[in-house]
């Protein structure tokens, strides 16, 4: 027997806006397994919640590729427009930054928070003969490492640097996204609203099961441990999650009604700023969003899909203000790729290179780093990259993560300095 | 470890779906070579399927006839998901079941967008009908396929407009693999792949001829006014597809960890694009018995190895939503993969959240079998009753130790067992 349909309006309508993402990360390496006792985690994570004052950062990825061109918008440049007929905006619905660039009309929410000197926007990120494939170029990002068969992520690396703790890095979502896997320890994975600890006979029996084995392969002993992390996460994870956000009073109107948004993203930073502010020993967390992959019809898709971020960041901060750890806060913002200069005729754009990376927070120093790739000056018909991607990694490492950027990205020189000291 | 069980439990688990009852202790008995024979015996078998239509052109939002419409598309797309679910866990032709599920995830197109059943199941049945065929063959029904065409915007690609979704991916990821080609070849590629139309709710694809980019292309080295079959046909000659077809088949079924080794038999064997040799050669492969090759099980490939061995038919379970819901939490939905690289491998399916929704599908699952047979054994052997009736190698101490604190209670002891690190890896 069939029950009522299941299939929701946005797989049956909305493919664009919803299509999940995980990249396919070749070579990923299993893990060895990190044994820890389940009760010293759920002790460290109830007795030490993460001082007040220690940096956080939140990654949020986005999948498909955006087109950063029809971010920040080189509004003045009669090339731009020539270039990509259908699909570039009225120059006054743009919120203009500088002289020459704009944010996306849907940005209002960053927009402000520009106003007040908490947005950097690194213009023309990339990196060296840039990969066009979602998959390879995503690789190369999450690993930070332009071989995109490294088998651990920039963050994982960072990880294997830390203490083991399940709690250190959290991911939204039941899927891990690569940039969380190191050698040693692998982030954990939280899906929205929380998980549910198997208690009773059932549970003393997972706990028994879930026990480290000597005879265990590596993929054994990480489906082991994933099972013993269910009840260290989830015990520490879900009272939490019970609460009602807390809000601060100032918080600012933003996009009118949709600042309660129902997107996955919107969720996703929701529970993550009550973590933060419940005190979660977490210093890194993951989000995403998907569906920037604008071969077709670009402008109102993209358009709704970056009013998604500026809304669900923007509230994210506000939200966190409350809790004192607000100014904690950096938010990293990036996308695989950006997308070719000119439009490819079915009102949108093919797979590009170089893209502005988001940094949004308290400790950013507001405004823009790196050169904007000229439009005239292409390579191969794509903007030059002006800004390497580990610039930024390793800025972040130092300044947020608190560790040598050298242990995770080997010997890197460059550095954006967008976060205070 | 016995070496015998270990190979016979990846011939059942990775080959197919996992043994049915009574079938792992049978091929014990019959050997190795006789159980490899097995394997690859494909018997004739006409597939029932419901019937697909297609709906026409969509009603005009707010009118009388959208409700209709839309539930009768969403039926058939559930129709859809519990027929192919119901093939995997009936089939008496596993190892082709498993290669067709293995091509969904390699010509990954989802329902999400291309929204309309009817190019879906078509695009199945060419998955079937050449899941252990020629594989030059293959590439040319599936660049004429609707569902592909519409999923990478093959409609779009016109010659005053190209667009490289399609011509990208069918290098990168269905015929030779990322970096065997320039991204000139991409650009080349999407002019020789224009002059189509496809239908959105029928997937029928027609020529258009006015659309079609008529000039000389260079792709691979090979120039001229290449229609899309001569220009598929080049790619499928590359020596690049001879190894990437083997790459993708020993990353699925051998290793995602360790890498296809340089010059492996199965290249060779796949000279001729023929699939089945490929597997064929593969089947006989040391790799099968080198113990670093473990794999994780895939939540598909875990529900319905479940399904096989309670005799539990998807279709018939209480609730659909139920099973819609445990399936979309562990993240994997038949018609529905991530993105056109398909699904993940291995660790990606090990999250604490993943494990938390397994244990809840795997106690639904063992509440709804009959486990009378179970429960007619010893409860002093059941722990080792289960070994053979699931098809696993052997319990670990701390496992077997585990499973012997709940015997006395048949479901609790399976609901456990099926969610074991011996049971969701295939060592």
């Amino acid at each position: 027997m069939i029950e009522k349909p299941v299939f929701s309006h946005e797989q049956l309508g909305m493919s664009v806006f919803t299509r999940r993402q995980f990249l396919k990360f070749s070579g990923v390496a299993a893990t060895s397994a990190t044994i820890l006792s389940v009760d010293d985690v759920a002790h460290a994570a109830t007795t030490r919640p993460l001082p007040l004052g220690t940096p956080i950062l939140v990654v949020l990825s986005l999948y498909g590729g955006n087109d950063g061109l029809n971010t920040v918008i080189p509004f003045k440049d009669s090339i731009y427009y020539a270039s990509r007929p259908g699909i570039t905006y009225k120059p006054e619905t743009l919120f203009p930054l500088s002289d020459d660039l704009a944010l996306n009309p849907s940005m209002s929410g960053i927009k402000s928070l520009w106003d007040t000197q908490k947005v950097a926007i690194v213009r023309g990120v990339g990196y060296p003969k840039p990969d066009r494939s979602h998959f390879s170029s995503m690789a190369i990002w999450q690993s930070g490492s332009s071989q995109s068969s490294r088998d651990t992520g920039w963050l994982g690396r960072w990880l294997d640097t830390q203490p083991l703790d399940p709690m250190s890095a959290i991911s939204l979502g039941s899927i891990l996204p690569p940039m969380l896997v190191g050698k040693k320890q692998s982030g954990s994975a939280l899906p929205l609203g929380g998980l549910n600890v198997p208690s009773g006979v059932i549970g003393a029996a997972c706990a028994r099961l879930s026990a480290p084995s000597p005879t265990d392969n590596s993929l054994m002993a990480a489906a082991a441990t994933s099972m013993r992390n269910l009840f260290s996460v989830s015990s520490n994870v879900t009272p939490i999650l019970a609460k009602p956000a807390p809000v601060a009073q100032d918080l600012p109107a933003i996009d009118g009604g949709n600042a309660g948004g129902d997107t996955n993203l919107a969720q996703q930073l929701n529970v993550v700023a009550k973590l933060i502010a419940a005190g979660a020993p977490t210093k890194v967390w993951s989000v995403s969003l998907g569906g920037f992959d604008t071969h077709a019809n670009e402008a109102n898709a993209q358009s709704l899909l970056l009013g998604a971020v500026s809304t669900s960041v923007t509230t994210f901060l506000s939200q966190l203000k409350a809790s004192g750890r607000s100014k904690d806060v950096t938010v990293l913002i990036y996308s695989e790729f950006g997308r070719r200069v000119k439009a490819n005729g079915s009102e949108g754009t093919d797979h590009g290179t170089a893209g502005p990376v988001f940094l949004v927070g308290d400790r950013v120093q507001g405004g823009f780093y790196g050169d904007q790739p000229s439009l005239t000056q292409l390579v191969d018909g794509d903007l030059a990259v002006t800004t390497d991607f580990r610039d930024i990694y390793a800025t972040i490492l130092e300044k947020v993560l608190m560790t040598p950027a050298e242990k995770v990205l080997g010997v890197w020189k460059g550095r954006t300095n967008a976060i205070k000291s | 470890m016995d070496m015998q069980r270990l190979e016979t439990a990846r011939l059942f688990h990775r080959f197919g779906y996992g043994p049915k009852p009574g079938e792992f202790r049978s091929a014990l008995n019959q050997g190795l070579t006789a159980t490899r024979q097995n394997v690859l015996k494909i018997d004739a078998q006409t597939i029932v399927a419901p019937e697909f239509t297609d709906p026409g052109p969509r009603p005009a939002p707010n009118s009388p006839d959208i409700v209709e419409y839309s539930r009768s598309l969403r039926y058939q797309n559930q129709l859809l998901l519990l027929w192919w679910l119901d093939q995997m866990v009936v089939t008496a032709n596993p190892l082709n079941e498993k290669m067709t599920w293995f091509w969904h995830g390699h010509w990954a197109t989802s329902l999400g967008k291309v929204r309309y059943p009817l190019p879906m199941y078509n695009q199945n049945v060419t998955l079937r009908k050449y899941a252990l065929g020629n594989f030059a063959e293959f590439a040319q029904a599936m660049f004429l396929d609707g569902a592909l065409q519409l999923w990478l915007d093959g409609g779009e690609n016109t010659v005053k407009a190209p667009n490289e979704n399609l011509s990208r991916e069918i290098m990168e990821l269905f015929i030779l693999g990322v970096n065997r080609y320039s991204e000139n070849d991409v650009k080349e590629l999407a002019r020789s792949f224009t002059g189509y139309r496809v239908s959105r709710t029928s997937g029928v694809m027609s020529t258009a001829s006015r659309l079609r980019d008529n000039g000389s292309v260079t792709v691979l080295g090979k120039s001229g006014a290449m229609s899309p079959q001569e220009v598929i046909a080049h790619l499928v000659a590359q020596d690049s597809c001879q190894r990437f077809i083997p790459e993708r088949v020993w990353y699925r079924f051998i290793s995602s960890a360790n890498p296809l080794p340089e010059n492996h038999s199965t290249i060779s064997a796949f000279a001729t694009r023929d699939i089945k040799t490929l597997v064929t050669t593969l089947i006989n492969d040391p790799a099968l018995s080198s113990i670093d090759n473990s794999i994780v099980k895939s939540p598909v490939e875990w529900f319905v190895a479940v399904c096989r061995a309670l005799n539990l038919a998807p279709s018939q379970l209480p609730s659909f939503t139920k099973l819609y819901g445990y399936l979309e939490k562990l993240s994997q939905l038949p018609f529905q993969p991530p993105n056109v690289g398909g699904w993940p491998t291995d660790q990606a399916w090990l999250s604490s959240a993943s494990a938390q929704y397994r244990l809840a599908f795997a106690t639904w699952l063992a509440s709804l079998a009959n486990l009378s047979e179970l429960a007619a054994v010893a409860p002093n052997n059941r722990v080792e009753y289960l070994l053979d009736w699931l098809g696993i190698v052997e319990w670990s101490a701390r496992t077997d130790s585990a499973l012997r604190a709940v015997r006395d209670n048949p479901q609790r002891l399976l609901t456990l067992a099926i969610c074991s690190p011996e049971y969701v890896v295939s060592a």
